[in-house]
């Protein structure tokens, strides 16, 4: 602990090929962050109290994350960019903070 | 070094201030996940969500208080990969907490563990988040 909070270490990627795969997955998961900024409206709509993951620029819902990242492998099984979100019930205020 | 973020829609309609990043799973992979800048937040907090994709056995459990009340969360080892304005890769390596339960954290947050470390600027008006530390800086003009 320093200062209440727990220490944490940071290391600079130095592997040329670590680098290049984490870059590769991060312009997949920015494609696929892209593809939900444009539908946004619909699928939080559509899905409340479900999860969804995006995938190949392409949606998936499940009751579990692991159900819809199962669906999304399925049909996605290269793209290691894709991301699972809960979409609360509740459509309220939010304090995060905790 | 810089970390740069945006302003995302939520699912509420609400643009919040996030950096995206990825989440070390038990079997090397990395998860990506969308961490909410949460300058009020004294910890890192994962969802539900990437917990769940996460895999990983909690190395203990600890109480969180927030505005519902207190929450029992796990406490996890992992490391979170943020990347840097030059496209390079960090590792943030330490101990997280997470709540297991889907409704109790709809989006991971990145708490003054991670965000203390760093200048972190939240200006929605100037539709800017990032965390700046040396070599770079800001400064505060009056025009």
């Amino acid at each position: 602990m320093k200062n209440g909070f727990p220490v944490l270490v940071l290391e600079e990627v130095q592997d040329p090929e670590a680098l290049r795969r984490a870059r590769a997955q991060r312009a997949r998961f920015d494609r696929n962050a892209a593809w939900l900024r444009r539908h946004a409206s619909e699928v939080y709509v559509r899905h409340r109290g479900k999860c969804i993951c995006v995938a190949g620029e392409d949606l998936f819902v499940g009751d579990t994350p692991a159900e819809a990242r199962a669906l999304a492998r399925s049909e996605h099984p290269e793209d290691d960019g894709m991301f699972v979100q809960y979409i609360p019930c509740e459509n309220v205020p939010r304090v995060y903070a905790v | 070094m810089r970390f740069d973020g945006e302003w995302y829609p939520c699912d509420d309609g609400v643009v919040r201030p996030v950096v995206r990043g990825e989440v070390l799973a038990f079997d090397g992979e990395w998860v990506p996940a969308f961490f909410l800048v949460d300058t009020g937040a004294d910890r890192t907090v994962l969802s539900g969500a990437v917990f769940a994709l996460i895999g990983l056995s909690p190395i203990s459990t600890q109480t969180l208080g927030g505005v519902g009340g207190l929450a029992e969360a796990v406490v996890i080892d992992t490391q979170i990969r943020l990347t840097r304005e030059t496209g390079g890769k960090v590792l943030f390596h330490g101990q997280f907490s997470a709540l297991p339960a889907l409704e109790a954290l709809d989006i991971s947050v990145l708490g003054r563990d991670v965000t203390g470390l760093f200048a972190a600027i939240v200006d929605h008006a100037g539709d800017l988040v990032c965390l700046l530390g040396p070599p770079h800086r800001y400064d505060i003009r009056h025009e």
